[in-house]
């Protein structure tokens, strides 16, 4: 405690040190006055008194000095002295300052914009009060995967009978909707909530009030709704007086009763929820939504807690447990093996599972970010050391004018900090930049994707502790090397030293920053090729020449019946427009991860091995002339055609992995098989088309099937259109086509099938091969300059020798050779000891790939690249070696 | 060596001023000067300033607390006095320093003894 409060004061003492000096100034006065009065008492006579009460007292000076000193004031002012000294000597040497602070630049702005993405994505807690007590659920049948969509019966099972260890338990589902005022439609992303939702979240809205908890209970009832708070800024300018309006959603009449508070995004992760409703109106138009409320097999609830305080995570868990046994036991048919699962929600994004590859991402470019700095850092102790050669003389006579070994070190330590803080200043900025450039990167999905990577007080603190490192790591060798001088020895050889030692630390740092950046370099092309290899992949459908256009006439209040007549409508005049080859309706499209249908199946004559669930498998809904318009080809069967309606047999079109799957060596043709959703229809096999890259660009192919849209009805439906021009030329002529048929109904996720592809299959190996190679590109560019620095100083030290080497009659073109050589030799240590290093690290990379992480293309047009470039960098100084005049270099000496 | 010298001396200073204050009552510098002074039978001549070094280190460490009042003399000065954690702290360094005078007197009999 004593020291603390010692350090308080001082700290004090430094902001009142006038008021202090005044202070003691008084005290010494009065003190004199009552010593002078004394003397005079003694009988001394005024005059004399005064000058021995001042004798007595002492020097007033050095009182004062010594009043400073103990009030901590010393201390601060030699570490002032050492800043500004520190300042001068960077001054004095602008080339070198520049070099080094652009280095540790780069190193900084790559980690702080890196760990703002991973901030953003991974760490930030809700802005909820006791956000840490925030959990979301999941649960997982024997087998299976672990799944965050509940349906409502489990949910309210789990509310009821967890209350031991939440204090709340609320589910929301996520939806599109549209929102009309005045004439203007928008689609956007909604969540339905249960009424305790916001009580659970626990804050206060920015304007009006939220869902209360009684709402949502009635179906129907309770027409509301509370915007979010960045969509009430772009879609009504922040108008205060909305609260009270009316606007209708899918064309019925709600009320914006308030605004949730800002920097509240909603509680899914990855979107922005633009306005959120009691769970009530979602019944609104959707005649399913009641029996979707009473089915327990399947759901799309999404369910959060919030943990009591004092109970532990585990402790939920364990209770959870509990339910879930009891859930299994009640409900054989649909929750047979439950497990129910509690995720603190930081970890669950953006969805709850066992092994969150989020996770492993973030860890992978958080560590090449780091070693990009680390290699900044060899560049800059590189640097260092030239200097501390040459400052080796100044070092010598301040510690023979006696400057004390502790405050030499302390010295150079203050410079590299110093310089360490002005990198990581300008690198904050480079950081700031380049996250506000990744975040507007622009999709061609209308998704309201979340993309909020500012730099909060965790960037910050992580850049912070990143320049602080980076100062310690930068400054401890040169110091210590410094500090280690003798000053006789160095003030006698006259600056003409060439210490071995020094030397081969310089030569190290090169092979650690060639096998650095052959491992940034490696991985780089590793994505690179990744990427290539992704777009070459054989898709199973032909994407060129292919428009998107998605809309929901559900919307703007279209009934099903109206809906199904649009649609009816729609194709026949699309088909009629010129330049169209082929058009069908699908309620999903390739690769769009929010839409996309999936369901457990019984299938007649397939059994589940044993310890297996039965299998989930994914489907898209279709019209008649799909296969066609997609260029997916069937390979037995038939297609759907008109007469596939609500009337005749369910069918489906299998693709061959699922056929193979489960009904292998059979003709699976007439098969039969259900969804768990809908258990009292059984489809049957009507076709089987070729495997297609339905759900992800890499793996092996999953199971699919599609069946009709006339046996499935849904309103969200995307048009796709195969073209004989170029697809994005049809856009004008359908939105008018649309706007004619139903006017005000929102259009969206516009766009030939390449873009689609582009920003959803493509778009994470882009983003890898981007940032790897940013990253890689930094990496070897660090490499060149630490190279030829190494290089250009050794030879500028050996000028000496040279020019008698030259002088006993040596060609200059065996200086060269001797000097490359040597350069040739570090550099092949450095490939050496990276390629090592990266077959190390190759397995961590591997899961991320697509072509094997030890593909030897890649390793050997790195290594002959960075071969190539480093002896480039050691030719430009050891050509000027063999320029030197023999003559001149010994006269100069 | 000149550093270790005038830590003891800190040390015993602090010590002092610290026993004068608890014996005293509040006292402005002065006052704690002439006291040690006295005690001292004047065997001990302060160059008075270097108490306020003592002063401030007792206060940064929250042994004295500090106030401005009036003398005796009706002049302004800065009054001193020991807090709970400083009548504490004399207690324990009063018991050091007992013990180790103890030690030192033991050893300089022992000393004496093989003189003899």
């Amino acid at each position: 405690m004593t020291p603390l409060r010692v350090l308080a004061s001082r700290v004090r003492g430094l902001f009142a040190m006038r008021r202090i000096d005044r202070d003691f100034e008084q005290e010494l006065e009065s003190h004199l006055a009552m010593l002078t009065e004394e003397n005079i008492r003694r009988g001394m006579p005024p005059e004399e008194a005064r000058r021995a009460a001042r004798l007595r007292l002492g020097n007033p000076a050095g009182l004062r000095e010594t009043n400073h000193e103990v009030r901590g004031w010393a201390l601060v002012e030699t570490l002032f002295r050492d800043v500004a000294y520190a300042f001068r000597m960077l001054r004095k040497s602008p080339g070198f300052t520049f070099v080094a602070v652009l280095t540790i630049a780069l190193g900084i702005g790559a980690n702080s914009a890196i760990f703002s993405i991973v901030n953003s994505v991974l760490l930030r807690p809700l802005p909820v009060p006791d956000a840490g007590q925030i959990v979301v659920l999941a649960f997982q049948q024997k087998g299976g995967d672990v799944r965050a969509w509940f349906s409502y019966p489990n949910f309210r099972d789990i509310r009821d009978q967890s209350s031991a260890a939440f204090s709340e338990v609320a589910a929301y589902r996520t939806s599109f909707d549209g929102l009309s005022l005045n004439g203007q439609s928008d689609r956007i992303l909604t969540s339905y909530v249960t009424g305790n939702y916001f009580s659970m979240l626990g804050f206060r809205p920015a304007l009006g009030r939220l869902i209360d908890p009684y709402e949502g209970d009635v179906m129907r009832a309770d027409p509301v709704l509370v915007l979010g708070y960045a969509y009430w800024r772009s879609r009504f300018a922040g108008d205060p007086q909305i609260i009270g309006r009316k606007v209708s959603i899918n064309g019925q009449p709600v009320t914006v009763i308030g605004v949730a508070p800002e920097g509240f995004h909603g509680t899914l992760s990855t979107a922005e929820t633009q306005a959120y409703l009691p769970i009530s109106m979602a019944a609104v138009g959707n005649s399913r939504f009641r029996s979707m409320l009473a089915n327990r097999a399947g759901g799309p609830f999404l369910v959060l807690g919030r943990l009591k305080p004092g109970v532990s995570l585990a402790q939920a868990q364990a209770m959870l447990g509990v339910v879930a046994r009891r859930l299994s036991s009640d409900h054989p048919r649909s929750d047979s093996d439950l497990s129910l699962s509690a995720y603190p929600e930081t970890l669950a994004r953006p969805f709850p599972s066992a092994h969150n590859p989020l996770l492993g991402v973030a860890a992978l470019f958080l560590a090449l970010a780091a070693l990009v700095l680390l290699l900044a850092c060899v560049n800059i102790v590189n640097l260092l050391l030239v200097r501390a050669a040459v400052r080796r003389r100044e070092m010598a006579v301040r510690s023979a004018l006696g400057g004390s070994r502790s405050r030499l070190i302390r010295q150079l330590l203050t410079e590299s900090l110093l310089l360490a803080f002005l990198g990581g200043a300008v690198g904050i900025v480079l950081g700031i930049w380049t996250s506000a450039a990744v975040a507007s990167v622009k999709f061609s999905s209308n998704l309201p994707l979340l993309l909020d990577f500012h730099f909060d007080w965790r960037v910050f603190l992580y850049a912070f502790a990143a320049t602080l490192v980076t100062g310690l790591l930068v400054g401890i060798v040169p110091t210590l090397r410094a500090a280690r001088v003798a000053p006789a020895t160095v003030l006698h050889e006259g600056g003409r030293n060439l210490s071995p030692g020094r030397q081969r630390l310089r030569t190290a740092l090169v092979v650690a920053q060639v096998a650095g950046s052959l491992m940034l370099l490696v991985i780089a092309g590793l994505f690179t090729r990744s990427l290539e290899r992704a777009q070459h992949v054989q898709l199973g459908f032909d994407p060129s020449h292919v428009l998107n256009v998605s809309m929901d006439p559900h919307e703007i209040g279209y009934s099903d019946a109206q809906a199904r007549q649009f649609y009816r409508t729609l194709m026949d005049r699309v088909r009629a427009l010129p330049g169209v080859r082929s058009a069908s309706l699908a309620f999903t499209v390739p690769m769009r991860y929010y839409t996309s249908n999936s369901d457990t199946l019984d299938i007649d004559g397939y059994t589940p091995p044993p310890g297996k669930a039965k299998p989930v498998v994914a489907f898209n809904v279709v019209g008649p002339g799909y296969f066609r318009t997609m260029g997916i080809p069937l390979v037995g069967g038939r297609s759907f055609t008109d007469a596939d309606d609500q009337q005749t047999q369910p069918v489906a079109i299998i693709n061959e992995t699922m056929a193979e799957r489960f009904w292998p060596h059979e003709d699976p043709i007439g098969r039969k098989f259900r969804l768990t959703s809908a258990p009292n229809r059984w489809f049957e096999v009507a076709g089987v088309a070729g495997d297609s890259k339905m759900l992800s660009i890499v793996g092996p192919s999953a199971p699919y099937f599609f069946v009709p849209l006339a046996q499935m009805y849904m309103s969200y439906q995307t048009l796709q259109l195969r073209t004989a021009g170029p697809p994005a030329a049809m856009i004008p002529a359908v939105r008018s086509l649309v706007a004619s048929l139903a006017p005000g109904l929102p259009l969206f996720d516009v766009g030939t099938m390449d873009e689609a592809l582009s920003s959803s299959a493509f778009l994470l190996f882009r983003f890898g091969a981007v940032l790897a190679a940013a990253l890689g590109v930094l990496g070897l560019m660090l490499a060149v300059v630490g190279v030829y620095g190494v290089t250009s100083y050794a030879t500028a030290r050996r000028t000496h020798e040279i020019g008698i080497r030259l002088a006993l009659g040596a060609h200059p073109w065996q200086i060269l050779r001797m000097i490359l050589s040597q350069g040739a030799l570090v550099v092949g240590i450095g490939l050496a000891v990276g390629l090592l290093g990266t077959l190390a690290a190759a397995r961590v990379v591997g899961s991320f790939l697509i072509i094997s992480a030890t593909d030897p293309t890649t390793y050997a047009v790195v290594s002959f690249v960075l071969a190539v470039v480093a002896l480039l960098a050691c030719y430009v100084p050891a050509r000027r070696a063999m320029r030197v005049d023999p003559a001149a270099r010994l006269r100069h000496e | 060596m000149t550093e270790a010298r005038s830590d003891i001396l800190q040390g015993t200073l602090d010590l002092m001023v610290l026993k004068t204050l608890e014996a005293m009552g509040p006292l402005h510098g002065y006052g704690i000067a002439r006291r040690i002074e006295q005690v001292s039978e004047n065997l001990l001549q302060l160059n008075q300033g270097t108490i306020y070094a003592s002063l401030v280190r007792l206060l940064q460490r929250g042994w004295i607390s500090a106030a401005w009042g009036t003398s005796e003399n009706n002049r302004k000065a800065k009054f001193y006095s020991i807090t709970r954690a400083g009548r504490k702290q004399l207690a324990a360094e009063t018991e050091n320093w007992e013990r180790f005078s103890g030690v030192i007197g033991r050893m300089l009999a022992l000393a004496d003894r093989r003189q003899s």
